[in-house]
């Protein structure tokens, strides 16, 4: 296996990054292979976390890829904003540090119409933005975010027996029965077969698997054509997220213009219906619209340049008996407000423990279909949101023309308008609010990565959970304390194998801005369920405290139907 | 509610603002102040229900 050992290289057109060697696995050795409890076909964002995250949780994995790198297609970098939500994901999972280090933070994102501002927003005076240790967002190539996930999953392989990383692995074949999916590999040695338990497809768009079923994918594919480039300018700009909705410069249609890592800005510039995007994204026609945005004397390096359409579309379950789908295989959105790659790793974080728990005896199977049915009601509201963000930038001949002038033209002195100005509502974690595991009060509410004090140290929740090794949380407020009762359904169910931990706020553990109490829905004298992934299952009072924990695990103890 | 009744005082000296604001705009300018005009009144209204009875109207009035 070769590991990269320093930054990334930069060298003409894109990046030097990192390969990993082919290593022959078993099956292709004659050794007697049992089927795995997971595989994950798929080194993407949503398929690395996930991988990550079950290690962590002690569970086998095997995780195969098509080629031998990180990125897609060399050194496109895909998405480049990481949203709150996926940056206490990564803090969970030991490789925040790494993206803060290495990423830009921005708050501040200017719209403009011609040369006139008709909107800003600091995402700073959203006070729900600062609860949370991790800032609002972290632009980063996404390349350098699979990066630090193949390495922390290297770290984590050998001390769950069984796992691996398989590179130059493409699946060719999938099957299933009641109790396993079967897939066929091929690899530069020859074909193997291999069996799972549950199989895990993070394959992307054009997945093979979910092809293969015949799954249908209902969906969109939109009229309007764009081309990034990525480049590293001599002068940079601001530091801050700019958009363009009639950019004189473009011939009157939008432009994007956003940083990233090593000094890489990311322009993406709508283009007229009738262009021929083989043209486009020739360097030279490239470099001409450079020079039209920053002058003739623009000074820069090209890294990307990437024509694409955009697509909405999704399946109707992320799930298909033994398999359960995972990122774009499952969804697709047009880019605005960064929702792809970050709920690629929602799904994986929603799933990562649902699969743990049910492979090692704290729940029933069902608890799977809740992924599904809360993902789905994620991805839907992701592309109702940037279906509306679609509607006002590439806007339809007629009243959807005439009321987006309307909205601009009153936006320049208009407090009010400057509302209705949607170049891309930026990603926040969807809330749960039909999930079965819903139990009590302010339930299906995402629970950020607040700052807490413990005997008078400063740590963070997540930190909190792992130093308690807690699976579940359960956070007591008030008069009340954990009682026999409550202990006895803390320990007495199938939840107890979720590792459940209590804490009570005000004794040891200190909520120093009240920011964790109001998260959970004002928490005052009860208690809440903050589950794994970080969402609140359910508050109650005190008398209530039993019924809430056993109603949460008969939920895990549902029998499939 | 959306009130539907007679509420504006002196409505000959609305319509005839309403005229008067309109002279010498071009068709397009006409049809972009009409859109303006009715994006101000909703910030104005700001209920949902009552915005959504007023679409409701309007809609069927050039329907029928």
């Amino acid at each position: 296996m070769t590991t990269p050992r320093a930054e990334f290289a930069s060298g003409g057109l894109g990046y030097a990054l990192p390969t990993y060697d082919f290593e022959t696995p078993p099956e292709l050795r004659g050794l007697p292979c049992a089927p795995y409890p997971v595989v994950i076909v798929g080194g993407g964002l949503g398929g690395l976390t996930l991988g990550v995250d079950l290690l962590q949780r002690g569970v086998p994995v095997v995780l195969i890829d098509e080629d031998n790198t990180v990125g897609v297609r060399g050194a496109s970098s895909r998405g480049i904003c990481y949203a709150q939500k996926s940056l206490e994901i990564f803090a969970r999972l030991g490789i925040y540090e790494r993206i803060a280090a290495k990423g830009v933070q921005w708050q501040v994102g200017r719209t403009l119409d011609g040369v006139d501002e008709v909107y800003r927003f600091d995402l700073r005076d959203n006070a729900a933005n600062n609860a949370s240790v991790q800032p609002p967002f972290i632009n980063i190539q996404q390349y350098y975010i699979e990066w630090f996930l193949v390495e922390r999953f290297l770290a984590l392989a050998p001390t769950v027996a069984g796992s691996s990383l398989r590179w130059q692995s493409a699946v060719t074949g999938c099957t299933q029965t009641a109790e396993a999916a079967s897939l066929t590999v091929s690899t530069p040695q020859g074909e193997y077969a291999l069996q799972a338990e549950w199989l895990i497809d993070a394959s992307g768009v054009n997945s093979r698997i979910r092809n293969g079923f015949k799954l249908p994918i209902n969906g969109i594919k939109g009229e309007d054509r764009w081309c990034i480039s990525d480049v590293r300018f001599k002068t940079e700009p601001a530091a801050e997220r700019w958009t363009w909705i009639q950019a004189p410069f473009n011939d009157n249609r939008a432009v994007w213009q956003h940083l990233m890592a090593d000094g890489v800005w990311r322009l993406d510039y709508q283009m007229a219906a009738d262009t021929d995007m083989a043209v486009a994204a020739r360097e030279d026609v490239v470099t001409e619209r450079l020079k039209r945005q920053f002058g003739e004397d623009v000074d820069f390096e090209l890294m990307w340049v990437g024509p694409y359409g955009y697509r909405s579309q999704m399946l109707d379950s992320f799930q298909h008996g033994r398999v359960l789908f995972v990122g774009d295989v499952a969804h697709v959105m047009s880019p605005f407000g960064a929702r792809g790659g970050n709920s690629a790793i929602q799904d994986a974080d929603n799933l990562g423990w649902k699969l743990a728990a049910v492979l090692q005896g704290a729940a029933n199977e069902s608890l799977l279909a809740s992924y599904s049915d809360e993902r789905v009601a994620a991805a839907a509201e992701n592309i109702e949101i940037t279906r509306r963000t679609m509607r006002f930038l590439a806007p339809k001949a007629g009243a959807q023309t005439l009321l987006r002038s309307a909205v601009l033209g009153l936006a320049k002195t208009q407090p009010f308008a400057r509302a209705l100005v949607n170049t891309g509502r930026m990603s926040v974690a969807n809330a749960y609010l039909g999930s079965r595991l819903n139990v009590g009060n302010a339930a299906g509410k995402h629970v950020q990565n607040v700052a807490l004090t413990v005997n008078g140290a400063a740590t963070t929740l997540v930190a909190l959970m792992a130093q308690m090794n807690a699976g579940l949380l359960i956070v007591g407020v008030g008069a009340g304390k954990a009682s026999p009762a409550i202990e006895a359904a803390l320990c007495g169910a199938l939840a107890a194998k979720l590792k459940p931990r209590y804490i009570h706020l005000g004794d040891q553990v200190i909520d120093p801005t009240g920011a964790l109490a109001l998260q959970l829905g004002g928490l005052q004298d009860g208690i809440a369920i903050i589950r794994p992934d970080l969402y609140c299952a359910g508050s109650a009072s005190w008398d209530d405290a039993p019924a809430l924990l056993k109603r949460f695990s008969a939920e895990l103890e549902q029998p499939s139907c | 509610m959306l009130i539907t009744t007679p509420n504006i005082a002196k409505p000959d000296d609305f319509y005839n603002a309403l005229l008067t604001a309109h002279e010498g705009l071009s068709e397009a300018q006409s049809q972009q102040f009409n859109a303006a005009l009715a994006l101000t009144l909703a910030n104005h209204v700001g209920d949902a229900a009552v915005l959504q009875a007023a679409l409701d109207i309007a809609r069927a009035s050039v329907l029928t």
